[in-house]
This record gives C-alpha cells, structure tokens and sequence, in this order.
C-alpha cells in the first residue's frame, strides 16, 4: 500500500512539475528561440547553403603546347564536361600559374607538344593536370570528370589500334571484362544530400540542450536572488520527479520539431528519405531522451542564463567530428571512439542516415539504438544527482549568505 | 588618479578575467584543447583501409587474384567475405561495411572465352569520404584487372609487350595536387576548423565580456575608469584580451605549423600577422554586436548563429562559388573567410603576397567598422537595462 501510495505521491509531483515546465517554456523568448525557432530555421539554411549539391563548371586553364586538331578535340571535349570550364588558353605555364595564383582557375591541363606525334604513332602520351587543392571536393570532382574523359577518349582509340594489329576479333567484343559501378545511398553524389540528414540530427540535440540549460541558468539566477529557493520552480519535490516532468515537457515540446525535420526537411528539399516513419520515429525517441537527460546533467555547470552559449555551442563542431559523418569512425583513435560513445547525437547519426539515406530497418540500426538507450538511462540517473546537488548546494549557500548578513547586521 | 586611465581599465579587466572560469574556460581551454581534437582526430590524414567485403560467387583462381589486387590497395580493407548480394547489402545498411565488391560466377569461363562479364562494385555514398575511397580502389582494381586480361591476349597473340601499354592507355592523365600530394585531409581541414573555432570563441567571449558589464550594471564603473571615455573603456578591455588570445594564437599556429608541420609554402610571418588580423577582426565583430544589440540574449545568439553558421559558409568543405548568391554574400561577412583565403595563399600554395593584399585589407576594415557604433555602446553602458 505504501509503495502505491508513494507512487501517486511522486506521479502527482511530476505531473506538476510538467505543467509548470510548460510555463517557463513559453514564457521565455530564448527558451523559445532554441526549442522552435532554431530547429525551424537552421535545416532551410544549411540545406540552402548546401543546396547546389555538386561542384559544375570549375574553370580551368589549357595550355596547350602541341596545338594540333587532336589536341583541340582534347580541349573541346574537356569543356564539354559538367564539371569543368575551359577558362582560357595561356600562351605557357607562367601565364597559367599567375591566372591560378590570382584565383581566376582552380587547374591548368597541360597538353605535351608530342600529344599528336604520340597519338599517331601509338606511343603513350601524358597530358600534366595540375590542380589547386584548397577544397577536396573541387579536386575529386576534377579526377571524376578527367578519368571519364579519359576512358572516353581511350575506348575509341584502342578500339581504333587493337583492328589495326589485325585482332579484329578483340575489338568487336571491345573489352573482355566490363565493370560497373553502382552508388548507393546518396546516388548523385550530392553534397547536401550527404551532410543534412546528419546535421539535422545533431541540431535536434544541441538545441534541445541549449534550451534545457538556458532554463537552468535563468533558474540558478533567481534562486540567487531569492535566499537558494526558484520561486518559479515547484519545491519540496524529489530529485526524481523534477527531471521526469521536465523532460517529459521537453519531449512534448520535440514531437513537432521532430516531425518536421526527418519528415518534411527531406521531402521539401529532395533529398533522399527511404526509411519508413516507424524506424526513423521509433529511433530517434531513445535519442531525444537521452538528450534531455544529457541536458540536465550540463546544469552543472550553468550558473547564469547566458552560460550555455559558451559552454555548448563549441560542442556542435565536436559533436559533428565525432558523429563520423565527416570522418568515419572506423578511422578514429579509441579515445575519441569512446567519447563519440558517450554522445546520443552521434549513435543517431549513424543510425538515421543509414535509415533515410540506405533504407535499414531499426532491426539493422539496433546496436545505435540499444546505444542510445543505455545513455538515456546513464544520463537520467545523472541528471537525478546533478538535480539534486544543485538544489542543495544553493540552499546551502544562501544559508550561510543569510548568516552572514545577519551577523553584519547585528553588529 | 591613477585609478582611471587606460591602464586602470586594463587592470580591472584583469581582475575580472582572473575572477570568473569562464573566462579561462573560453580563451585558454577551449581554443588548445579544440586545436588537439583536429590534430589528433585527423591525424592519418586519410581514412584509409576503408571495410568492405568481397561478394565472391564464382570461387575461380581468377577471382581469388582479383580478391588478391583488392586486398593490396591501401584505400580499402577487405573485412569480410560474403555469400551473397543480399548478405552484403545487409551489411551496408547495418554500418559494417562501407561498399562491396561483387565476382559474378563463371567469371574466370567467361573471362576466357569472350564472353564479357561484368565485375559490379557497389559502393555507399551515405559517408562521401568512406565512399569515394572505396569507389576508387574498386574502379582501379576492376579496370586493371580487365585491362590486364586484354594485355596477356594482345602478348599471346604476338604485340610486342612495350607497345601493349601503349596501346590499351594511348592517353594517360598525370595529376598533381599541388601544396597537398598526400591528399590529406588534415592539412585542409586542421587549421581551417581551427580556426574558424578559435574565431567563434573570441567573437562569444568578446560579447561575452561586454554584455556582462551591462547585464550586471558594472558598465557604470566600467566607464567611469576610462574617465566616461567609451574608446579608452573598450581599448583598455580589449586589448587586454588581444594580449591573451595572441598568446593562444601562436600556440595554435605552433601545433599546426611548427609541430605538426603542415605546409607553410609561403611566408608564415605574414601568416602569423594574419592570426593577428583575424583576432583583432573577430573581437571587432563581437564588439560590433554588442553595440547593435547590447542585449546579451540576443547578442549571443546572434553570435552564436553566426559564428557556427561561419563553419559552413566560408567555403571549407563546399566551395563559395558555388553557393546560391544570397548566401555567398554572407560569407564576405566573416573574418574567418578572409583567414582561410590568406592561409590557402600563404599556407597551402605559397603564392606572393601580392595576390592576398586584398584580404589583408579587408581584416582591417573590421575594426575599423565596428567603432562607427561606439557611441551606442556608450548609451548602453551609461544606463544599463537587463531584459533577460
């Protein structure tokens, strides 16, 4: 009877603490900035900024030593590609390099002289590609468009070559073996099909606990001011009850801004989204939990409403790193594998892309989500001692401020 | 008096820094611990031995030569042999593998007598990195194994062997990537991301240490120790903090270039001068918020939503260029732009001087902005209003 009785006692507490969450929720505009606005907005600006997905038209240099007809062909055919953009044709390489240095190319192919003796008397010739490496992506996109071009070229001459020699046989079958490649996931290649599907994850994260701790901090201000006690706060109940009610608000306050950023930011912006809604949804409830926990644990250290932009917002870039999306984890040292560990974000990275972008089921994501569980209940028993230490920490200190002042007072 | 004045300023600044975590917390511990993170997160440079698996239906002493090949290449780590298509496609959705590699059966049969088969590789482009690796190790496995069928034909069949090459690739392509032959990773992405963090904790405590004053009406005595002068009170705070983030600067610049070695093909004096510029210029910007919007909520957030969004719009990873207009107009807004622009010139490629004149320049115009609104700081202070 007794445990039924302190069941009700303590549902009853949390029930009340749910409710009061609600009105420190809406009742703060930064509060309502990070839960609503931030998830709202920073998907549309990230995709936008993404959006153009791949690298088209780069300019490039020739400089073309041998200026024959082949040669020509080999620069038409070059600007014919998606990728690149003959810019211009410098009289040598020094006029190249000063076009390169001054940021109008971001490559100079460099056609032999012998490019049409070579070709003609069946020697191999090397045509020099020399590419500016300030951005990866430029120079994959560069290799990508110069290997098919080169296969290109390449087929029509040895088919050319190999009925020359008499093997007219070979040269009908072209060549014995085929291959092909098959992409999968994200099939175009595209930059923001890649990035958004994790970065939305991790911005469901951060600003849930950024919003968590700006509470905390606003708390901690007024408890200062009022003698170790938050008048808006509901007192006198168990550690426990506090951080279900909160988190059961904060959850609340997610089912929407959940909704609409693995649901209708893919959908919007066309980006892939094979999961089913089920997998996806049911994956990410141990992640916001989690999170939420997490959050309250940070409490911690909040000791004023503006705390979390300093201490949380760096977390985002490590966050990212960690989550393997850039980086893959498998080329990661142990350490920073086991700190990525301690992160839900970085299990609901891995599992949602693999969801959206590969269409696993949550059977093949179950090692993520049975992650994101564990750290759910770490963090909530956490966030209990956090919860509790703060409340008595504070009381404690404004006990001895109120002696303090008292004895000045009565001297 | 000498407890107004420029140096009076810098002292109590100094009494403040020394009095609160947060600040030891967001100039020291933050910017070195952040600069360790990339170096030793990136350290390989490449995430080589990417896992995948080898799909290997036809079990022929071809195909175990082509399994041989794969397993050489350092881009790829065959981690697994698999039974079938499905297995393997499994595996990609369940995270074990990266990218698979399929031997059709009959293959060496067919191989042999002409009858084409295909070599499928499959790879996922879900993480670009892991992907395009793998998609490279299989392209030059499955092209070299089909041209090196075509090669034993040819020499059979009596072409002389030196031609063979000459004949199956008439037209080689010889890349170069100049300032990164490694095509490593790190040395593009270490100080760049570095930096930009760096950057974004000096614009944040920056706001920070202003909107402070304001918010807990110490802004009074803050100007009254500068003799009600809002530039000695801003010069007297900021410099003291330009004397700390310098100091971590060079520490940073230290660990990339001096440690680690990453190319400096340029000039690293200029290059240090340019960690100076871009401290000043971020410090410019937080001041510059703090005097639009003396608010510390909205100051931060502000800075915050810049500061990250900085990340990815000053073209680290996508470029600029290729960005919608609206928004490339907001990277020219960041210092931390004006940064890389110079470390890829000074750092990377080692060009003259000459051709980051410009971005040096435009560093200094921060500053330079940023004291166009000191007077509304100075309202701020005089009066000081905490809206939370």
């Amino acid at each position: 009877m007794n445990l039924f009785r302190s069941f009700r006692r303590w549902s009853t507490d949390m029930g009340r603490v749910f409710r009061n969450e609600w009105s420190l929720v809406l009742g703060d505009v930064g509060v309502i900035l990070f839960f609503f606005i931030l998830p709202l907005a920073y998907p549309i600006v990230y995709t936008l900024i993404y959006n153009p997905e791949v690298v088209e038209k780069m300019p490039v240099a020739i400089v073309d030593n041998c200026r024959s007809a082949e040669s020509r062909e080999f620069a038409f055919k070059a600007d014919a590609c998606p990728a690149i953009k003959v810019y211009s044709f410098p009289a040598d390489m020094a006029e190249a390099r000063s076009q390169m240095a001054a940021g109008d190319i971001f490559g100079i192919i460099e056609i032999p002289s012998s490019y049409a003796r070579d070709l003609a008397t069946g020697q191999q010739t090397h045509i020099q590609f020399y590419a500016e490496m300030s951005l990866l992506l430029r120079y994959r996109s560069f290799l990508s468009a110069l290997t098919d071009l080169q296969m290109e070229l390449v087929g029509e001459q040895t088919a050319e070559k190999i009925e020359g020699h008499g093997l007219g046989s070979l040269a009908v079958s072209g060549m014995p073996v085929k291959s092909h490649s098959n992409f999968l996931g994200d099939t175009e290649q595209g930059f923001a099909s890649f990035v958004i599907p994790g970065i939305v994850i991790l911005i469901l994260q951060q600003s849930m606990i950024l919003g968590i701790n700006m509470i905390c901090g606003t708390s901690r201000e007024r408890r200062r001011r009022n003698g170790g006690i938050d008048p808006k706060a509901v007192n006198g109940v168990s550690a426990s009850a506090t951080v279900w009610g909160k988190t059961l608000c904060y959850l609340v306050c997610y089912i929407p801004v959940t909704l609409y950023i693995l649901r209708f930011i893919p959908e919007i912006f066309n980006l892939p989204h094979y999961g089913s809604p089920a997998d996806y949804l049911l994956f990410i409830f141990p992640m916001l939990l989690a999170s939420a926990f997490l959050g309250q644990t940070l409490n911690y250290f909040m000791k004023e409403r503006e705390s979390a932009f300093i201490i949380i917002v760096f977390t985002s870039v490590v966050f990212l790193f960690l989550s393997g999306l850039t980086w893959p984890r498998y080329a990661m040292s142990p350490l920073w594998l086991a700190l990525g560990d301690l992160v839900p974000g970085v299990w609901g990275v891995e599992g949602f892309i693999r969801i959206n972008s590969n269409a696993a089921s949550l059977a093949e994501t179950a090692t993520a989500f049975k992650a994101m569980w564990i750290l759910a209940a770490v963090y909530m028993l956490s966030a209990f001692w956090v919860t509790a230490y703060i409340d008595a920490r504070e009381k404690r200190r404004a006990a001895e401020h109120a002696v303090e002042t008292d004895k000045i007072a009565t001297h | 008096m000498t407890d107004t004045g420029f140096l009076a300023g810098v002292r109590r600044e100094i009494r403040r820094m020394a009095s609160r975590k947060m600040y030891i917390f967001g100039m020291v511990a933050v910017p070195v611990l952040m600069a360790v993170f990339f170096l030793s997160l990136l350290k390989p440079g490449l995430p080589l031995k990417v896992p995948t698996a080898v799909v290997d239906l036809d079990h022929s002493s071809m195909s175990r030569t082509v399994t041989r090949s794969l397993n050489a290449l350092e881009l790829i780590d065959i981690s697994r042999k698999l039974e079938s298509y499905d297995e393997a496609l499994a595996g990609i959705r369940r995270g074990e593998i990266y990218g698979f590699f399929v031997i059709p059966d009959n293959f060496e049969k067919d191989a042999l007598g002409g009858r084409t088969p295909t070599l499928e590789y499959y790879t996922n482009l879900t993480y670009f990195v892991p992907g395009t690796l793998s998609f490279k190790g299989f392209k030059t496995v499955a092209v070299s194994t089909a041209g090196s069928v075509v090669r034993a034909s040819l020499v059979s069949l009596g072409v002389d062997p030196e031609q063979v090459g000459a004949m199956l690739q008439p037209i080689a392509i010889d890349n170069h990537p100049i300032g990164n032959p490694w095509l490593s990773y790190a040395i593009y992405l270490c100080p760049s991301f570095t930096f930009a963090t760096f950057a974004l904790m000096i614009m944040l405590m920056t706001v920070f240490s202003i909107t402070m004053e304001i918010k807990n009406g110490t802004s009074v005595g803050w100007l009254a120790t500068a003799k009600g002068r809002i530039t000695v009170a801003v010069s007297s705070k900021l410099l003291t903090h330009t004397v700390v983030w310098f100091a971590i600067g060079l520490f940073i610049s230290w660990l990339l270039w001096g440690w680690s070695h990453f190319p400096v093909n340029g000039s690293l004096g200029w290059l240090l001068a340019a960690v100076a510029l871009l401290i000043l210029a971020c410090q410019a910007f937080g001041l510059f918020i703090a005097s639009v919007v003396p608010n510390p909520r909205l100051a931060f957030s502000l800075t915050a939503l810049f500061g990250i969004l900085t990340f990815s719009f000053t073209g680290f990873s996508f470029p600029v260029q290729s960005m919608y207009g609206f928004l490339a107009v907001f990277s020219w807004l960041s210092p931390v732009r004006y940064f890389f622009m110079i470390y890829i010139n000074e750092g990377l490629n080692g060009y003259p001087l000459f051709y980051s004149r410009m971005w040096y320049v435009a560093l200094m115009l921060f500053p330079v902005v940023a004291c166009s609104l000191l007077w509304r700081l100075k309202k701020a202070c005089e009066r000081p209003v905490y809206v939370p």
